[in-house]
């Protein structure tokens, strides 16, 4: 009586039952490992898109400029600052900021104005790629400007129409010029889409009377350097500014980025638990419509190990099976998922808490992806299977033989 | 054991079952001694105790009070394993309802004991082919108890029972289920291996059939021997 073939044949037994079993198993390892690919692929995409097109990875301000954003408060020696990080090894670009009014023919909204460098903007953020109508800004046209999706909408302008600009200068004078506009975004990010202005910083500078200092200073580390250990060397350097990592200028999107493991944990769990129900169940069944079977072979002298030993062998083959089945059929998903992506169409390029959302999803999947969920799988079959195989492999002979 | 042991031995053994506020008394104060090679049946009305002394016998259940001795072991000092491994190596069942495992083969059902006992696969083949000849399943050694009548499980299952050369076979209302003239073939067989391999058989039952066969015939009433005939002839 060899007990592995007395498990695959008890198996067999009662195949419908046995198929909507490892169905189960196998769907719910199937999406548990498609959806732990894909939120980390889409919170990895989140987060280069917060820290590549506007934010950086750490950015740097006059101490006075996050509480009070003032134009006077400015990081007065900026090429001090960017040739201290050019040392560290760390790309960095300095913006200019300030605000004012727009308006084109009887259009007119506030506006958000942003001063680029672009020889270093281009090296550390990816908004400049990001037009979808006209073109980028450059410096052979100064008067060129780039406006954001939605505020180009307010004021009904496209690549070649004029803008008129208003603000108040260092100086205290009215600051006035008036701009075509080179290039129209596509979504960046809630801010950006419905106020910015980008011009060439020597722009800025002209229309705001700035001859010198920065506003803002935004840092691009490179891959191999952790966050939590470049922004306390960069405080360290730069003692009298204020840096503060992307998490820190966006705490709400970072929490709930950092959240994302415990939301598949609770995502695994609800399934799992579900699956698990349904594993019981089945168990259940197939261990009491079979206790006299059980009985009969404690009877015959088979301890209560080898009887708990069969049926967790039994559940062990239903999960195996499930396992083969749920990879084959997330393989090629995986595959798909980390190639082409899922195209989300009109969602695309909504605002999620201030953050322009890709119209394709990307899924990562590493090795950690996979054990997960299949670790989970089975530690919940181990969990479903234990009760009804401790009861049938403890169940006294007489009283297993005569259950009804 | 010596030849002058009893292979089975009860002293003053009662048996109570507890069904919620209701104590049943099954055994009131049983002594009975069965030799080596008997082929014995107990027999009695229903709720005589029969089939609980055969239990108690069988190391399936446990005495209230009083001793149960197999081959002069006590049962009631064993503990889960020992009894476990007792019925494995020295004790055999038959079964009314026959009792085997739905997915094995005869074969598979016969060589079972064996398998438990860690048996060599040839050892097994070379036992269990043998004895299926001996209870006349040659040939359908791969069928399954579904593809077998109810007289060729019965086969199947003295087969088990007797694979492992036990000091006793246990046989609860073996005739029961099955007909006259499969009832008397049943019998035949478990009277040839008696008498051929010594083996000592113990029923339970209340079938004429068996009792006329039995050698002696211990009568149950409420718990306790009323009766206990040993026939002439019967060594």
């Amino acid at each position: 009586m060899n007990i592995f073939k007395m498990a695959w044949r008890n198996v067999l037994r009662n195949r419908r039952r046995s198929l909507v079993t490892i169905g189960a198993m196998a769907f719910a390892l199937f999406v548990e490992v498609m959806y732990s690919g894909l939120v980390p692929g889409y919170t990895q995409a989140m987060v280069e898109d917060i820290t590549n097109l506007e934010i950086g990875d750490v950015q740097i301000h006059d101490t006075e400029y996050r509480d009070a954003p003032s134009i006077y408060a400015v990081i007065e020696d900026p090429d001090a600052a960017l040739k201290t990080l050019d040392e560290m090894g760390y790309p960095a670009a300095p913006r200019l900021l300030s605000g004012g009014l727009a308006a084109s023919g009887e259009f007119s909204a506030g506006a958000a104005f942003r001063g680029v460098d672009l020889e270093r903007d281009g090296k550390v953020t990816l908004v400049g790629t990001k037009i979808a109508d006209g073109a980028w800004l450059d410096a052979s046209d100064p008067k060129g400007v780039v406006v954001g999706k939605f505020l180009a909408r307010t004021l009904q302008v496209k690549p070649g129409s004029e803008l008129l600009v208003l603000g108040q200068g260092t100086d205290g004078s009215m600051a006035h010029e008036l701009y075509s506009v080179r290039g129209v975004l596509g979504s960046v990010a809630e801010a950006t889409d419905r106020a910015t202005i980008y011009m060439v910083d020597t722009s800025f500078r002209d229309l705001m009377v700035m001859p010198t200092g920065a506003h803002q200073i935004i840092i691009k580390l490179p891959g191999n350097v952790l966050l939590e250990d470049a922004a306390p060397a960069i405080a360290a350097a730069m003692p009298d500014l204020e840096v503060k990592t992307w998490k820190q200028l966006m705490p709400i999107i970072a929490q709930m980025l950092d959240s994302v493991s415990g939301i598949i944990f609770i995502l695994y769990f609800i399934i799992y638990i579900a699956v698990g129900i349904l594993i019981l169940n089945a168990m259940l069944m197939a261990v009491f419509e079979r206790i006299k079977e059980f009985g009969v072979l404690k009877a015959i002298g088979a301890g209560p190990t080898r009887v708990f030993g069969l049926i967790a062998i039994e559940a062990s083959i239903q999960t195996l099976i499930a396992i083969v089945v749920g990879m084959s059929a997330a393989a090629p998903g995986m595959w798909w998922m980390a190639n082409k992506g899922v195209d989300f169409g009109a969602m695309g390029g909504m605002n999620m808490m201030g953050v322009s959302m890709r119209k394709i999803w990307y899924g990562i999947y590493e090795p950690a992806t996979v054990a997960g969920p299949l670790i989970m799988l089975v530690v919940i079959v181990a969990m479903a299977v234990l009760y009804p195989a401790v009861k049938a492999a403890w169940i006294s002979p007489v009283q297993a033989m005569r259950h009804r | 054991m010596s030849n002058n042991e009893p292979v089975i031995e009860l002293k003053g053994v009662t048996k109570l079952y507890k069904q919620g506020k209701l104590e049943v008394m099954a055994l009131r104060g049983l002594d009975l001694v069965i030799q080596p090679g008997e082929f014995t049946a107990i027999c009695g009305p229903s709720g005589s105790g029969k089939s609980t002394a055969l239990n108690l016998i069988g190391a399936l259940d446990d005495a209230t009070s009083g001793t149960v001795k197999l081959e002069g072991q006590d049962l009631g000092k064993l503990n889960r394993r020992g009894r476990s491994n007792l019925r494995r190596d020295r004790i055999g069942f038959v079964f009314q309802a026959y009792n085997l495992m739905p997915v094995l083969t005869a074969y598979e059902n016969a060589e079972s004991v064996l398998a438990l006992q860690g048996a060599s696969a040839k050892e097994r083949k070379e036992t269990v082919m043998a004895l299926l000849a001996e209870v006349g399943l040659e040939g359908m050694e791969h069928r399954r108890p579904d593809e077998l009548s109810g007289g060729q499980q019965q086969r199947v299952a003295i087969a088990r029972a007797i694979a492992s050369r036990p000091a006793v076979v246990l046989a609860d209302e073996p005739t029961a289920n099955v007909d006259s003239e499969t009832a008397e073939k049943l019998l035949d067989i478990m009277e040839e291996l008696n008498r051929e391999h010594g083996i000592t058989f113990v029923f339970s039952t209340h079938d004429p059939r068996v009792m006329k066969r039995a050698r002696r015939v211990v009568q149950l009433v409420d718990g306790r021997v009323a009766a206990d005939d040993v026939k002439e002839g019967s060594a």
